[in-house]
Order: structure tokens, then sequence, then C-alpha cells
């Protein structure tokens, strides 16, 4: 076993990952920036370094200084948590030349995935479906058509080294097609200095859904079923569950028998992800990529499976076999996880700041994984997540009523946000039928604020307002009166004593 | 103490009595009749940073966040802006909006960011609601639009730039 394992992340991962090793014995360090010393993570490990000013760019991402901390710290391994350097191939290889066990899959795998293109040809040879497109970079406008007419509209242009919904353009009309590929070329070199691009299908009725795969030193890999993570905005997620609503049993099959052959066409270590494109109309699925890393959403999977993920990374890294066999994973009961966000729910602005009030929810079947606390102040520098809240219940009602009931008991004041959206969405018809699409968000639901403000009335507010106005006021001038009451009283003895 | 209340664009009258025993409170929305609330002070706490009470039966928890004439009120992952002013503060705000109008003819930044991408020019004339700019803060790309028709005067940044919260962002001359 590990004796010390250096998180290198922050917020509530950070917080997982620290859970993980404490429950195993070993050592956590944490590492934060100058924004982050009262932030929870750095409370609740063993050891916790600076590694630098608040831009991650200056700290979280500096792999030299984390594994300057490594080594004075003397830990055995790293783990990277998600996002920050979890797939930079850089620094598993450079944890590598330091021999220290890098909790994550090889510098091998992360390479192969890391490129769009290259982890298509890769999905083809294992025979995982891939949706149709130019198999490869297009260079000229006239290329691109070609591709179009061959596939037929509307299309995807997207930058070969794109991500987070950056460098991206949908075409519908051949009329659209030359601004689209310019704009997604200029963008790829503009975000990430690379403005190869490519063509894919554009499917309408589009499912986001993934397969978590896990693999060992000894080249077994099993699938622990899928995710739904279809609420997205602006292509970031916001509710995920397991299992899917719109999946049908062989298809379920089909999808995890897909992604265990994918990794293993790559010698896959470690926990990942294969993101699939869900045709809701057809039932058809493709690849899409596939994710190196532990996810956010991994919880709702470890709680219709039973299987700790992080320990298993661990155990992994450690050159364990995997603890369970493909038929010993079973997906029992529905889980659901939300995102809760310092954010303002209408408007989506991110809304940093201290926070004044907290109490997370608690009861049957509810876990909290966050980092906020009263007297918090949320940095500007970093993810507006705060929180994830995930349920789990016999049936998908019982885990989204659960949700409900565990969402009203959220309280948070201070800063703005999202719990109250996430309950609109739970309530909406389209969410509870299970055919709400990618675009979900986006085309079926009307942000309202009386919607989503409705339960309470709106005397409470003025009410609350007018008590604190008068409080206030009243205030000052009782602190005036005093002052000088107080020095006329001591006058009046100072006198008497003359 | 008589306030009047602005919450969601809707106007209030809002008197508030404090007895020993009671938090006499009325309200009257704009063109409504008045409504009369007791909240006995049994059922209102008071602690630090937030207070409670009943309110037909209901029991909220509240957090009210701010000073003079705005306040955000919190409770049940619910939140509201509220403009609330008595008789002096009346004088002084319509003091201040017959002072010059240089307060809202500029865009700021509620928070540290950086600009992304830049949308009208100099002496360009902008309809209400249509996109100025978008900032990049917290990972978020945030579109910042206009409020009412205007004229670009000048703009104070470039793309690219990073900016502090408060900064001037871009200048307007009313249409």
């Amino acid at each position: 076993m590990f004796k010390k394992v250096l998180i290198a992340n922050r917020g509530e991962i950070a917080i997982r990952v620290t859970r993980a090793c404490r429950e195993l014995g070993i050592h956590a360090v944490a590492v934060f920036s100058d924004a982050d010393r009262d932030s929870l993570h750095v409370f609740l490990a063993d050891e916790a370094y600076n590694i630098g000013p608040a831009p991650s760019i200056d700290s979280y991402l500096r792999a030299d200084k984390i594994l300057e901390v490594a080594k004075k710290a003397g830990v055995d391994a790293i783990h990277p948590g998600y996002g920050f350097l979890s797939e930079n191939v850089h620094f598993a290889r450079a944890c590598q030349q330091s021999e220290i066990t890098f909790i994550g899959p090889t510098p091998e795998n992360i390479e192969a995935m890391g490129d769009k293109l290259s982890a298509k040809a890769l999905m083809k040879k294992a025979q995982v479906p891939c949706v149709p497109g130019s198999d490869g970079p297009v260079e000229t406008v006239e290329e691109a058509m070609k591709v179009a007419q061959k596939i037929g509209l509307p299309i995807i242009i997207k930058a070969s080294a794109g991500g987070g919904g950056k460098g991206m353009r949908v075409v519908r009309k051949e009329a659209e097609l030359e601004s689209a590929y310019r704009a997604c070329r200029s963008e790829g070199q503009n975000y990430f200095k690379d403005s190869t691009v490519y063509i894919e299908k554009f499917i309408n009725d589009p499912k986001h859904i993934e397969i978590q795969v896990f693999g060992d030193t000894h080249g077994n890999v099993i699938h622990l079923y899928e995710r739904e993570c279809s609420v997205q905005r602006r292509h970031q997620k916001l509710i995920e569950e397991s299992p899917s609503p719109s999946v049908p049993p062989e298809v379920r099959k089909a999808m995890g028998d897909a992604a265990v052959r994918a990794a293993k066409q790559i010698g896959y270590v470690g926990a990942g992800t294969l993101e699939f494109i869900f045709d809701n109309s057809t039932k058809e699925f493709y690849f899409m990529e596939m994710n190196t890393r532990l996810q956010v959403e991994h919880p709702i999977t470890e709680l219709v499976t039973g299987v700790d993920l992080v320990k298993e990374q661990i155990s992994v890294a450690l050159g364990n076999k995997l603890s369970v066999t493909q038929d010993q994973v079973k997906q029992k009961g529905h889980a659901i996880e939300v995102r809760v966000c310092a954010e303002d729910p209408i408007t989506y602005q991110p809304s940093p700041g201290l926070i004044r009030a907290c109490r997370h929810p608690q009861g049957p079947f509810v876990r909290v994984d966050s980092y906020a606390y009263p007297g918090y102040e949320v940095p500007i520098y970093y993810d507006p997540m705060i929180a994830k809240v995930i349920t789990w219940g016999e049936t998908r009602e019982e885990a989204i009523s659960r949700m409900d009931r565990a969402l009203s008991e959220f309280i948070l004041s201070g800063i703005k946000s999202n719990i109250q959206l996430h309950k609109t969405i739970l309530r909406h018809e389209k969410f509870r039928d299970g055919s709400y699409t990618t675009q979900f968000l986006e085309k079926n639901f009307e942000l309202l604020e009386p919607e989503i403000f409705r339960e309470v009335p709106e005397e409470v507010f003025l009410i609350a307002a007018a008590i604190t106005a008068f409080n206030d006021r009243k205030s000052k001038d009782v602190r005036h009166l005093n002052v000088f009451s107080q020095w006329k009283r001591v006058g009046r003895k100072m006198q008497l004593r003359l | 103490m008589y306030f009047e209340a602005e919450l969601k664009g809707k106007k209030f009258k809002v008197d508030v009595v404090e007895t020993r025993s009671f938090w006499k409170i009325s309200i009257q929305k704009e063109g409504e009749s008045w409504q009369h609330f007791d909240l006995s002070k049994e059922d209102y706490k008071r602690s630090e940073s937030y207070f409670s009470f009943l309110f037909k039966g209901v029991s909220y928890l509240v957090d009210v966040i701010g000073q003079d004439t705005l306040y955000t009120v919190y409770t049940r992952n619910s939140f509201q802006s509220v403009k609330i002013f008595n008789d002096e503060m009346l004088l002084h705000e319509s003091l201040k909006r017959g002072g010059g109008m240089g307060g809202d003819k500029e865009l700021r930044s509620g928070m540290p960011g950086k600009i992304i991408e830049i949308f009208v020019k100099p002496g360009e004339i902008v309809k209400a609601n249509k996109p100025l700019l978008i900032m990049e803060a917290m990972k978020m790309e945030n579109e910042m639009r206009s409020t009412g028709d205007v004229k670009v005067r000048e703009i104070c940044v470039k793309q690219g730039d990073s900016v502090e919260s408060g900064a001037v962002l871009i200048k307007f001359d009313p249409v």
C-alpha cells in the first residue's frame, strides 16, 4: 500500500480523493494556491503545501512545482483528480521519471485518446461505431463541401484539438458551410493553436451517454454500465443519471461491450470513460471521445454498482487485479447527481463571494460531495461548481423525488446558486419521461423567474427586507443616542464628585 | 416606519411597526388594497447573520444582504433583490437621479475577468438588449448586453485584456 499520496487538485474532488486515502490508511497531501488557503481540502488533508499564485496556470497547472512538493513531502503517488493535470501526458511522464506513481492511465493511453482524429481511427479498428464523417482533417472548403454532400446535411465542423464547446459549428444549409468552416479553423488556431478541423454527421435527437470502464495492469478490462449526461448547458453537464431511461437492455449490453473492446484496444489501465452520442430516435450510438480520468459524475456509478472507483484506482495503480469481474458488476436501483454551482440560475452569470449560511442535505440515500462551508469565500479563479448532490432510489421515480426532497433541505445564502433551477428541471415533463436530449435546456426549457422562484411568496421577501431596513435605521439612531447619554451620565457623575 | 419598495419591477408601500410582542407589517401592492400581517415575536428568531419568522404557518430562515436602499433576500434557495426607501432616502435618490447621467452611461465589469470578444465599435448606435461583449470569468463566457438604446462613445478595453472588478469597459452617449 502507498504510505503517502499527493492530490494535485482542489475543491470537492480533492476531498473525495482524500476520503479514499484516509479510509485506506494513506497519508493525504494537499496542494493549494494563494486563493485556496481557506479551502476545505486544505483543512481535511494530513499535510498541505502552497504551490503559488491564484490563477491555475501559476499553481494547479504547474507540473514542476507539484512534483517538487511531491518529492519534498516524500509521496509514493500522485492522484490528479479531474481537470488540471489529469490528462496531461507530460505530467504523467514526469511522474514516471521521478519514480512517483501517477494514479491514472499510462502516458501512452492518454496520448492515444488525446487527439480526436487518432482516437477515432483506433476506435474503428476496435469496431466501435463512429459518427459518419470526414475520417480525417478537412483541408479546404471544397473538400468540406464534398464530405457534406456524401454524408448529408446537417453536419458539424469541429476543431481537432477543441473541447468545452469551443471550435464547433453546425451547418444546416450548404450556404452556411464556407463561413462555418473558416470560423472553426480560426477558433481552433486561437484557442488551441491548431487549425485542423474535421466534419461529422450532426445527430438530431442526441443524448450524451457514456460508459465507465476500468482496466488493470494484468490486461483485464470491465465496464460499470452507463451514465446519461444529456442535461447540459453550453456543453457543460448539469444533471447526470444512471441507468439512462432511454437505453434498451440490448443496446446497453452492446455499448458496454464496445467500450470494453475500445479500452482493450489501447491496453487501458485505470478508470476511463467512453463518451457516446446516442440517437434517441434510432437508438444507435457512436463514439465521441474517451476521457482518460475520473469523471465529475463518478458517484452515480458508485451508488448503482457499489464499487468505490477512487479506491479501485489506487488499487490498480498498486498493480493489483481489478477487485470485481464483469459478472459481479450489477446495476442496482437508480442514481442521480446534480451539480450545484455558484451562479445565477436565470442569467447563468457566475456568483463568487462569501457563503453566509450553509447546511447540506442529509437523510437516507443522499450523498453530498461539497467543499462549501459558512464563512468560505468562493474564489473567482476556478470552476463555479461547489457541490454535488447525489441520491439513490430503488426506482428512477424514487431517486428523483428524493433529489427534490434533498435540494429542499439545502440551505445556502450569500451567493447565488442553481439549486432552484435543478428543482425546476427535475419537475419538467421532458425530464420526467426521460425523452430529454442535449438540447433540452436550450430548446424545451424556458427560464422563467416566477417559475423558478414560485415556492416563496413575494410578501416574504418584502417583510424580510423591511424588517432589516427598519433594524438598520433604528440601530444607527440607537447607537447615536446611547453614546451621547453615556457621556452625559459620566459627565454628571464627575460633576457630583467635584 | 414607512417604506416604498420595489420587487421584480413591481412597486409596493410597506409600513413596519415594532411592538413589544409583534412585528406589525402592512403591505400595499400598487393598485391593490393594503394587507396586514402580524408576526409574533415568539416566532421571530434572530442570530448574527440571519433571522427566521413564520409566515402563514411556514418558517422562513432568511438571510438579508445589503444596505441603505438595496437588499438581497435569500430564503429556501430563492433570492430576490428588493429596493427599499424611506422618506429621507427617497429624497436622496431623487437628488442623485437629477445630478447628471454619468453613472448609467458606462458598462462596468461586475467581477474580474478576461475580455474574449467585443461586438461594437465607437460611434455605433446599439439597440437595447444587443450583445456588447463577451467576458470570461470562472471558466464561463458571459455575454453582456445593452440595457437601453445607446451610442458607443469609447471602448476602454481590447480583446484579451484582463480586467478588475468595477473596471469601465465601454462608455456611452445617450441616443
